[in-house]
């Protein structure tokens, strides 16, 4: 190659004590291109982006922008190189103006007879034409805490272009976003590119890589482990790096009905929530995985938790479990009328970050491994090393904090904690979503079991793919109502079609 | 094994304050003859007894995600209650009974306040350290009450198997919190809802339950210590109690106890307790003056925690 790539890092490496995160890895990026990183949580991704930005030093190897070797040993100095990183959780300054935002390190002033003060006209026309250059017409005085969280991260990408980015990289860019706003973001990276500027793209989800990348470079316990033209590249190679073994399907096959499934389990008949839910029905079988769903803001948000009893009494709704009326109270007690609740944000709402796995697993029903006030350590070691040993979780020992684990191990943890004898349904919120595929392969075996022996499964999630997948049965649900029903055999394509289907009515 | 993964290891911080602890018992042996004999130490552990008595309780209540600024100033109330009602005729065990409701009738209004109110805890009990403060003021008109009842100053200065009372009910007190944290259901609801509230609710731990009976515990725990000081100092004064808030506060920050929750051990917190008093006993016995030694207490509190920090930095990468 006689010119030299955009970005090019050459023979990486890095340990953390004696854990050696990366060995010898290359990575190169050309101007104009928008290379995928992808990898099981755990392979190295992460570390090796830490290194680009400066958060982390390397312990050996080159980093090359346009062929000259640069010191990048600090944040600061990555940014004034031009490479910034946009972290999965967007950060911006939320009582600033948009283009107070996108200027914010370096705000044009104006000398007046009182000194120099912020040259507001300036500062607007530089911001339109930034947001311009991303194609979007936000308005440049509107404050960034009134915009929509794809709006925020055009500001983010904005401000990125404003401090001179010659390599932009995204974590996770369209978690959270919706089909129409994650298309909305590709045409903005499509920009980018046409513009010189290279991408590195770290994603989970494999339609997205391939839909919005030119290159896939594939991480596995820290190495280099494959480096594909996406064009010719086939999915099922791509996943055979990165998991490191030739796997079948992601979602495994499917079996007869489960334990019970002339029984219903839950049924709910005319559940509404103010501005969310409106009169929604539907009943789930033992033995059954019910799939709901639907886009951000349809009801999916609400739905599970709304039966759990995180939002107190339901009035108007008519709830029944296992021919048992229930009505929701509090989770403590929808718990203790057999239900299990896996929460969407799981930094947020899942894992108490400072205990311990085994003590994490056990938390729900702690009472079981209680005897006088005492909780036993040893039955509750036992339970935890069981689950552990099931679902495959990757813990140095059972006492490690849960803050420490990948976010694959955090969630089957999560799932983990539910699955006890006696539990009626299990409600899932994206049970998936920043889970890497190799711990997503195995959360989905899990549910498969728990199905065979009998549990309903109640799987609320806004990923297509998984909920045709995973589920017996779907409904779609669209501005609160239900919006289409499934039985059996439902694809991807069927769900999407939905809501379209009803715009057009 | 490199230091950063012995200082990595669980526990360090812990480790880190035993070795300081011990240095500075060498340091002042050597400088002092008296320092090392068994009556200087026993006057150590019951001199810190009343303050380690509000730190066992305020360990849990700010690992859970609470604080209670208030509770020196409910040890001064509680004092001079006594002294009032037993001046009054009535009779001490009552009197002291009375008290003790008092302390705890005051945790559950700061519960009320900040956990059922949603108040920040920090401007909550600020609120109330001020009002209790000042009623122990407006009680005695600012004047120390004689307290003298042989019965009630045992609890003070008396010994039981050669040992000093208060010191015995302190570590009473620390056995059973430690217990309590480490080995039952309660313990795991205090560090999940301090972890993450959010979270321990949708599993279902009672979040605000456990806070409430940690603030109803802090209050009982003011009460009970200032018991001890007024019968230690035959007296209670109205204003005894309340300087030594910020101690308490540092204590179990320096024993290791995360402000944001989720973190913390009373076992720390028992060992700050005990350097914070051989820094004082053993000054005084090297005849540093008293100012000093509030500028000593600071900077070993910014030293130990400045370390911390820098262990977690490289904990963290």
């Amino acid at each position: 190659m006689t010119v030299s790539p955009l970005l090019a890092l050459e023979g990486i490496c890095k340990s953390f004590g004696s854990a050696e995160v990366l060995r010898d890895v290359d990575l190169h990026l050309r101007a104009g291109e928008v290379l995928a990183l992808l990898g099981a949580n755990g392979a190295g991704k992460s570390t090796l982006v830490k290194i680009l930005c400066g958060v982390y030093p390397r312990d050996e190897g080159v980093v090359r922008l346009e062929g000259h070797k640069v010191q990048l040993t600090r944040p600061e100095q990555a940014i004034s190189h031009g490479v910034r990183f946009l972290p999965q959780e967007v950060s911006v300054l939320p009582d600033l103006s948009v283009a107070e935002n996108i200027l914010i390190a370096d705000l044009p002033l104006k000398r007046t007879w009182r000194g120099k003060e912020l040259d507001r006209s300036v500062l607007h026309e530089k911001a339109v034409e930034l947001l311009e250059r991303l194609g979007c017409d936000l308005d440049p005085d509107q404050l960034v805490r009134q915009l929509s969280s794809p709006h925020k991260r055009l500001v983010e990408i904005a401000r990125a272009l404003a401090g001179q980015a010659r390599v932009i990289v995204m974590d996770e860019p369209t978690a959270g976003l919706t089909e129409n706003e994650t298309q909305a973001l590709f045409a903005v990276v499509d920009r980018l590119k046409t513009q010189g500027i290279g991408v590195i793209y770290i994603s989970h989800y494999l339609d997205e890589v391939f839909a919005i990348s030119d290159r896939i470079a594939v991480l596995r316990d820290g190495c280099n482990a494959g480096d594909f033209e996406t064009e010719s590249a086939s999915r099922q190679e791509v996943l055979a790096e990165m998991l490191g073994t030739a796997v079948g399907e992601l979602y495994p096959p499917r079996e007869g009905a489960g334990e019970g499934a002339d029984e219903v389990a839950l049924q709910v008949t005319g559940l509404s929530l103010a501005g969310a839910l409106d009169d929604i029905s539907f009943e789930i079988h033992r033995g059954e995985v019910l799939g709901v769903f639907g886009l951000l803001g349809s009801g999916i948000d609400q739905v599970g938790r709304a039966i759990y009893g995180a939002f107190g009494a339901m009035p108007g709704a008519r709830i029944v479990i296992g021919g048992k009326d229930y009505n929701p109270v509090n989770p403590r007690h929808g718990r203790d009328r057999g239900l299990g609740f896996v929460a969407a944000e799981r930094q947020r709402e899942g894992i108490i970050p400072d205990l311990g796995v085994a003590a994490n697993i056990t938390l729900p029903f702690i009472d079981r491994y209680t005897r006088f006030a005492a909780v036993s350590k040893s039955r509750e070691t036992a339970a935890a090393q069981g689950w552990v040993d099931r679902l495959g979780i990757r813990c140095s020992h059972l006492g490690q904090t849960l803050r420490l684990l990948s976010g694959g191990n955090q969630q089957k943890v999560c799932l983990a904690r539910w699955l006890v004898d006696g539990l009626e349904v299990l409600i899932l919120e994206e049970p998936t979503r920043g889970v890497d595929l190799g711990a997503r392969r195995e959360l989905y075996l899990a549910l498969r079991q728990w199905r065979a022996k009998g549990l309903a499964i109640l799987l609320v999630s806004s990923d297509a793919e998984e909920v045709a997948g995973v589920c017996d049965r779907a409904i779609v649900l669209d501005r609160g109502r239900v919006s289409g029903r499934f039985a059996g055999g439902v694809s991807p394509a069927d769900l999407l079609h939905v809501p379209s289907e009803k715009d057009s009515a | 094994m490199s230091i950063a993964a012995l200082f990595n290891r669980s526990g360090a911080g812990v480790v880190l304050l035993l070795v300081f602890y011990l240095f500075v018992v060498v340091l002042f042996s050597v400088f002092s003859p008296w320092f090392l004999s068994f009556d200087n130490m026993m006057s150590i552990g019951a001199n810190m007894a009343f303050i380690g008595l509000m730190c066992a309780v305020q360990t849990p209540l700010i690992i859970a995600g609470g604080l209670d600024l208030s509770v020196a100033a409910v040890a001064g109330l509680s004092g001079v209650v006594v002294a009032l009602l037993h001046a009054s005729g009535v009779d001490i065990f009552a009197a002291c009974l009375i008290a003790l409701a008092l302390g705890a009738a005051i945790g559950l209004l700061n519960g009320l306040l900040a956990v059922r109110l949603g108040l920040n805890p920090l401007i909550a009990t600020m609120g109330s350290m001020s009002v209790i403060g000042g009623l122990a003021l407006v009680l005695t008109g600012g004047l120390s009450k004689p307290l003298m009842e042989p019965g009630f100053n045992w609890i003070g200065g008396g010994q039981l198997l050669g040992l000093p009372v208060p010191l015995l009910l302190m570590l009473m007190v620390y056995s059973a919190l430690g217990w309590l944290l480490a080995r039952t259901r309660f313990g795991r609801f205090v560090y999940a809802s301090g972890s993450n509230p959010e979270a321990s609710r949708l599993v279902g731990v009672p979040v605000e339950r456990t806070l409430m009976i940690l603030y109803m515990l802090s209050g009982l725990s003011g009460a009970a210590s200032g018991l001890i000081l007024a019968a230690m100092l035959y007296a209670a004064a109205p204003d005894a109690a309340g300087q030594h808030l910020l101690t308490v506060i540092a204590a179990v920050v320096l024993g290791g106890t995360s402000l944001f929750g989720g973190r913390g051990t009373i076992w720390g917190t028992l060992l700050a307790v005990l350097l914070l008093g051989t820094l004082n006993n053993g000054l005084t016995l090297m005849d540093v003056s008293s100012f000093w030694q509030d500028v000593t207490r600071g900077g070993v509190l910014l030293l130990a925690v400045g370390l911390d920090q820098v262990r977690t930095r490289a904990a963290g990468g």
